[in-house]
């Protein structure tokens, strides 16, 4: 397969090629289940992590998709794609993958995306609520546990029963 | 056995045959249950020490809590102490039960582990080396014997201020109080 394959299929899709045969791509959001399927039918059927960067200057989510498949050796395609902050919304692949269903549970968990089709979006790791989801950079771990951890109080000593 | 604990015997035998026979749950928290294998195995034999593991809680008598403790693992500790017949111990393993150790500042870890259940000891490090364990249990001999390993009554009389400290980081918890909170 080659780079002007690729983006004669798909517009404005930047593809970048980098050593160890990981073939780089970034695209738009509303692509990414046309380019997943594409290259599902192009034997990279195995899923091998959804993962999420939050990129707080530019008031962005970028969502990771790794893909790899049996047929070719070390071969990734990593689909990379950008989704604004303040709408932190993106069609559910779970269609497409099934194994994608418990890594969007990780990610509505830890950063509060939603991701639409997901029917299972419950809590997975966590036990708490919080108000800023945990992983977002604006949630700072110092200030809340100095003020959630700190708030506990220790428990008093037994008092001794006179004999 | 040894001929000069036979008075010892004679005098405390329910306090000398909880010294010799703690059997410790099977448990795993973080990291520190690494050490655990060569400790219950032919390399350190914790067997000399009375120490076996057990498979269920309601055999056991000394929980080892073996690392970071996070909400979810916490909520699983609290049912397993509360599962366990008196009389019970716990040794806090590592640095990470005492103060969060190198997750002091993460949002999911919590700090103070005697906060939510009783400690009877702590060995610190990070990690302790397996021979820590034997010191431990030794130590808690002698506290066994001069009556100082007293966690679990300090459970029972402080039931109160243990259960709404685990509220408070856990929320409703699910099943019943143990003892009654008045």
């Amino acid at each position: 397969m080659k780079i002007k394959e690729i983006t004669k299929i798909f517009n404005d899709v930047s593809v970048k090629i980098e050593s160890n045969n990981r073939i780089i791509l970034k695209a738009p959001k509303d692509q990414i289940l046309n380019i997943l399927s594409f290259f599902k039918n192009k034997g990279f059927e195995h899923l091998s992590l959804i993962s999420c960067v939050d990129w707080i200057k530019e008031k962005e989510f970028e969502i990771v998709y790794i893909l790899t498949t049996y047929t070719e050796e070390n071969t990734h395609i990593i689909l990379k794609t950008r989704i604004s902050r303040k709408k932190a919304q993106i069609i559910s692949i779970t269609n497409l993958f099934e194994n994608a269903e418990p890594y969007e549970r990780e990610i509505h968990e830890l950063f509060g995306i939603t991701f639409e089709g997901n029917k299972r979006l419950t809590p997975l790791f966590l036990e708490r609520e919080y108000k800023i989801p945990p992983f977002r950079k604006d949630f700072d771990t110092r200030k809340y546990v100095k003020e959630f951890f700190g708030s506990i109080p220790p428990v008093p000593p037994v008092k001794e029963k006179k004999k | 056995m040894d001929r000069t604990q036979i008075k010892k015997w004679l005098k405390a035998p329910d306090k000398m045959a909880q010294k010799y026979s703690l059997w410790a749950v099977y448990f795993c928290t973080g990291c520190g249950i690494i050490e655990v294998p060569p400790v219950i195995t032919a390399r350190w034999d914790a067997e000399r020490f009375g120490v076996i593991p057990v498979a269920t809680p309601r055999q056991a008598n000394l929980f080892l809590i073996t690392g970071y403790v996070s909400l979810k693992t916490l909520k699983a500790i609290i049912r397993t102490y509360e599962l366990m017949p008196e009389p019970k111990y716990t040794v806090g393993f590592g640095s990470c039960p005492i103060n969060g150790g190198m997750y002091w500042d993460s949002y999911n870890t919590i700090k103070h582990l005697d906060k939510y259940i009783p400690i009877d000891g702590w060995i610190a490090g990070c990690m302790p080396r397996p021979e820590a364990i034997f010191i431990a249990v030794t130590h808690l001999w002698t506290l066994i014997e001069k009556d100082m390993a007293k966690g679990y009554i300090k459970y029972r009389e402080n039931y109160k201020y243990y259960r709404r400290n685990q509220e408070k980081v856990l929320g409703k918890l699910e099943w019943k109080p143990l003892f009654p909170i008045d």
